[in-house]
């Protein structure tokens, strides 16, 4: 990879930074996908199958964290960038080293509800939350498998798997502290290239069902209501004048 | 603006969390399928989704499990929504338990409050934007100030959030659409309790933070010896603290809360109305500081102690009359401005000291205060270097002098009588809502305290220039006058015959029995022009009749005739020269022998009635006395007795004359200087 850069210069670095905007990006969707999951932790849906998802989608998060990071350290330790690419650097270690604090606060939360909600201990109640549905879907999205995985995890992978989230999370808080270290990014000078607000994307919320049962949702509902009705007097009254002045015209 | 997140493992512990356990403890028990909580399905319009638990159910639940009655069951389980372990399905913003048939249901663990981990504005914003995903302008005004707020102080990492937010958007739409309703609500619940609208009470507000965990096991200490030792000292010494008996301090208590109970805004009510309630400001403008005519309430507050009295301006003001009227206004004019002192800035203080010295300590001042030797002593010494409570003593010696003397009598006499009955007792307004609307409407600021500090001070220099020099009591002896020193036996004698006037009294210059010698207080005299100037008044008629003077070295007199005479002065003298002496001759007093050994006389005559003339033995302590009038200047180890005036004997006979004399007091420390210098 580094050979790469020297070789080709300025495209080198270019398609570089293209990978590693790849990288930060899928990174971004994996800790997504984490915290989906681990919302579920501890409540109706909670079983071995849904920890061992999240061990998996755990482990890819970090091994794209270990990825992005040997290459984004390598291409902001390199002086001579130009500061066009440097910014665009900077902005992707400012998304990577947020989307692995992400990445370690779910981590952290999900250690502790594990260890008020141990699946192999029988007298464990699990809250009832309304959760219904599996996740293997997220994980899915989360492995960039094109199905879902439908492996059954093994059954006494509890205790085992609280110790070993225990040693990632600390890998990666150890992780997060290095990348501070190493390299010198203001983030207070890195300036957000992008929109203040996201596009909307999709139609319907989920919550509309819920406008069913509830009044502030109406006020929307009137709004359009109100709009339909505006609209049909208005029709009406153009009708009425179109045919007065018919009459007018005619008489 | 933040950096980055305070990543501190959940070493912030915030105190009022830590009931958290508890109410973990008690939504476990609730989910048990046999003794806990009877869920339901709440069915919408496409789906139905499970665990949905009645209002009701969980009041009968908690009611149950404690044993407690359904009021207090009640706020048990607001408690539980507040703190967002249960949500509500409908009426999502009211974080209250209704118990009724409304819906709940429990939130899952992921999202309970934890008190290691506060809600982070990251995951705010993170939320909010995915809402503006899902549809534009669906944020309520205050979400929408705070992502413009967090837009500007997260900037660096907005492209980051925009890009969580639809990932998280893409992730959620993978799941079946009654979880992700569940997921939505469960998270929109989240936010309600951790990011409350504004104006609600939230159970969130933790107060400080801590930097130990109040849940954490004491570390176990290693018991040594030490350990033990230091915890018996620390026992011992709480032992030996002295206590009060609680029925005396009870007592105490009972007392005062039986005297002020109505004077309370919170226990009784406030005429005409509390300000704070009704946005009415004449509650404030009737009881400004000065104002004309107090209300009665505030009359009544004074008569609770004298300190309630000092403390209000306006009683201030009244007593500061009453104190007038009878000629004992420095007594309270030296208390404020040793308040001054105290309270004042530091860089004036050494100049404020020597003023407060020469206006009101000092022999001969214009406005002498009554303090006992003892205190005089100290504060003079404690003059020489100032401070801010170098005056404290004299301060405590006045203060209680006002408060077992003046206080009483001020109690009794017209003016406060007349400031009794002029008080205004005001309606009680008796405001509609309507009315209460408009006045809140109508709420203007105050005035700022700039304008109001600018009219404090207008108001000080107004009472400062309309004269401290009110009716000022004189001593009889503010003014060290040498040739006066035979007039003090005329002056006792005087007294014994009656009111008449009596110059003021003097210094003892010309003691030539005095046991300090003769330079340090010839070299006082020097420092007192004043006196000087009446020496000198005396001038050659003096000479012969003042042998005694003449004992004193020429020097003086030679300084004094250096000076210019003053005309009225010396009138003045000279006239009351003559008179005393004539005085002095009908007595029957003799000759010059007789007035020479009259300077010890003097002494003697200082303590009560003219001694006869041969009392020559008595002179001994007599000077030392006198000396100590010197001492202030010369240092000599005091045994001061000052003399308490009378102030309705002094004024009428001094003023006239006093006021004419100009005269120049020293302070100690100046002197010494002199001293030092002439020496």
């Amino acid at each position: 990879m580094d050979g790469k850069v020297a070789d080709d210069g300025g495209r080198g670095s270019q398609k570089l930074l293209e990978e590693v905007r790849a990288l930060v990006e899928t990174l971004n969707k994996v800790v997504a996908c984490y915290h989906q999951l681990s919302s579920c932790v501890g409540g109706s849906t909670d079983s071995g199958q849904l920890r061992h998802e999240l061990r998996q989608t755990r482990e890819r998060a970090q091994q794209l964290a270990l990825d992005s990071r040997r290459l984004l350290t390598a291409r902001l330790r390199d002086r001579s960038l130009a500061p066009p690419t440097r910014l665009e650097a900077e902005l992707l270690w400012v998304s990577f080293s947020s989307s692995l604090e992400l990445l370690h606060a779910d981590m952290c939360k999900v250690f502790s509800v594990g260890q008020n909600f141990p699946l192999s201990s029988n007298t464990g109640v699990l809250v009832q939350t309304g959760m219904q549905g599996e996740t293997a879907k997220v994980t899915a999205r989360a492995l960039s498998l094109s199905e879902p995985d439908l492996n059954e995890a093994p059954a006494s992978m509890d205790r085992l798997e609280q110790g070993e989230l225990e040693a990632e999370k600390a890998r990666v808080d150890q992780m997060i502290e290095d990348m501070e270290q190493r390299v010198n990014v203001l983030r207070w000078t890195v300036e957000a290239q992008g929109p203040q607000n996201a596009e909307p994307v999709g139609s319907g919320s989920s919550l509309a069902l819920l406008s069913v049962l509830q009044a502030e949702p109406e006020q929307h509902r009137c709004k359009r209501g109100q709009m339909f009705v505006a609209a049909l007097v208005v029709s009406l009254a153009a009708a009425a004048l179109l045919l007065s002045v018919g009459v007018l015209y005619l008489g | 603006m933040t950096i980055r997140n305070v990543r501190d493992h959940g070493q912030r512990y915030r105190p009022r969390m830590a009931c958290l356990k508890k109410v973990e403890a008690l939504v476990l028990e609730m989910q048990d399928p046999k003794s806990g909580v009877k869920s339901q399905t709440q069915r919408l319009v496409i789906t139905t989704i499970p665990h949905a638990i009645t209002g009701e159910d969980i009041v009968a639940w908690v009611a149950n499990r404690f044993n407690i009655d359904a009021r207090e069951a009640q706020s048990i389980a607001t408690l539980m929504v507040a703190f967002g372990y249960i949500y509500p399905l409908q009426d999502h913003k009211r974080l209250i338990i209704k118990a009724d048939t409304s819906l709940y249901r429990f939130q899952t663990p992921y999202f309970w409050p934890a008190q290691q981990w506060p809600a982070e504005d990251t995951d705010y914003a993170i939320y909010l934007a995915k809402r503006n995903i899902r549809k534009k302008g669906v944020l309520e005004l205050y979400e929408q100030e705070h992502y413009n707020n967090l837009h500007k102080w997260m900037n660096h990492k907005w492209d980051f959030i925009v890009m969580q937010a639809k990932e998280q958007y893409r992730a959620g739409k993978e799941r079946k659409k009654p979880d992700r309703v569940v997921f939505d609500c469960q998270e929109r619940a989240y936010w309600v309790v951790h990011r409350p609208p504004p104006g609600t009470i939230s159970a969130m507000d933790y107060g400080l933070e801590r930097l130990t965990d109040p849940n954490a096991d004491e570390v176990k200490k290693k018991k040594t010896m030490d350990y033990y030792r230091r915890i018996v000292i620390f026992t011992q010494q709480c032992i030996m603290r002295s206590r009060v008996k609680s029925s005396v301090s009870l007592g105490a208590i009972v007392k005062y809360i039986t005297t002020c109970k109505n004077h309370d805004p919170f226990l009784a009510m406030c005429l005409p109305s509390n300000p704070w309630l009704t946005d009415d400001t004449t509650y404030w403008e009737l009881n400004m500081p000065n104002v004309e005519i107090p209300t009665k309430m505030r009359v009544e507050r004074w008569t609770f102690g004298f300190r309630e009295l000092l403390s209000d301006p306006r009683g201030r003001a009244d007593f500061r009359l009453f104190l007038k009227k009878e000629f004992s206004g420095e007594n309270l004019a030296f208390w404020e401005t040793c308040e001054d002192l105290k309270w004042g800035a530091a860089a004036t203080m050494k100049d404020k000291a020597q003023q407060i010295y020469k206006t009101f300590l000092a022999p001969g001042a214009p406005r002498w205060i009554n303090i006992d030797g003892k205190t005089m002593d100290i504060t003079v010494k404690g003059l020489v270097h100032p401070h801010r409570y170098v005056l404290d003593a004299a301060q405590t010696h006045i203060y209680m002098l006002m408060k077992k003397d003046s206080f009483g009598r001020y109690m009794k006499s017209t003016v406060f009588k007349e400031t009794q009955k002029k008080a205004i007792s005001p309606e009680e307004h008796k405001f509609s809502d309507a009315q209460l609307e408009q006045n809140a409407k109508k709420r203007k600021p105050n005035l700022s305290p700039i304008v109001l500090r600018q009219r404090e001070e207008e108001e000080k220099a107004r009472l400062a220039a309309s004269g401290p020099m009110d009716i000022t009591q004189l001593c009889k002896f503010t003014a060290p006058v040498p040739h006066l020193a035979v007039y003090t036996g005329i002056c006792e004698a005087q007294l014994s015959h009656g009111r008449e006037r009596q110059p003021p009294s003097p210094g003892f210059p010309t003691l030539p029995n005095s046991a300090a010698c003769p330079s340090p207080i010839s070299v006082a005299i020097d420092s007192t022009p004043a006196s000087e100037r009446k020496f000198e008044g005396q001038g050659g008629s003096a000479a012969a009749q003042f042998p005694s003077i003449a004992e004193v070295p020429l020097e003086t007199r030679v300084s004094a005739s250096a000076r210019g005479p003053d005309e009225s002065q010396l009138a003045s003298q000279k006239s009351r020269v003559a008179l005393s002496l004539s005085r002095f001759l009908r007595r029957g007093c003799g000759n010059a022998s007789v007035l020479a050994s009259l300077s010890p006389k003097c002494h003697s005559a200082m303590g009560g009635r003219v001694q006869p003339l041969s009392r020559e033995p008595l002179s001994q302590p007599q000077p030392k006395r006198i000396a100590n009038f010197f001492q202030i200047k010369v240092d000599i180890p005091p045994e001061c007795r000052i003399y308490p005036i009378d102030s309705e004997d002094e004024e009428n006979e001094c003023t006239s004359r006093v006021r004419g004399t100009v005269k120049e007091i020293i302070c100690p420390w100046e002197s010494i200087t002199k001293q030092d210098q002439a020496g």
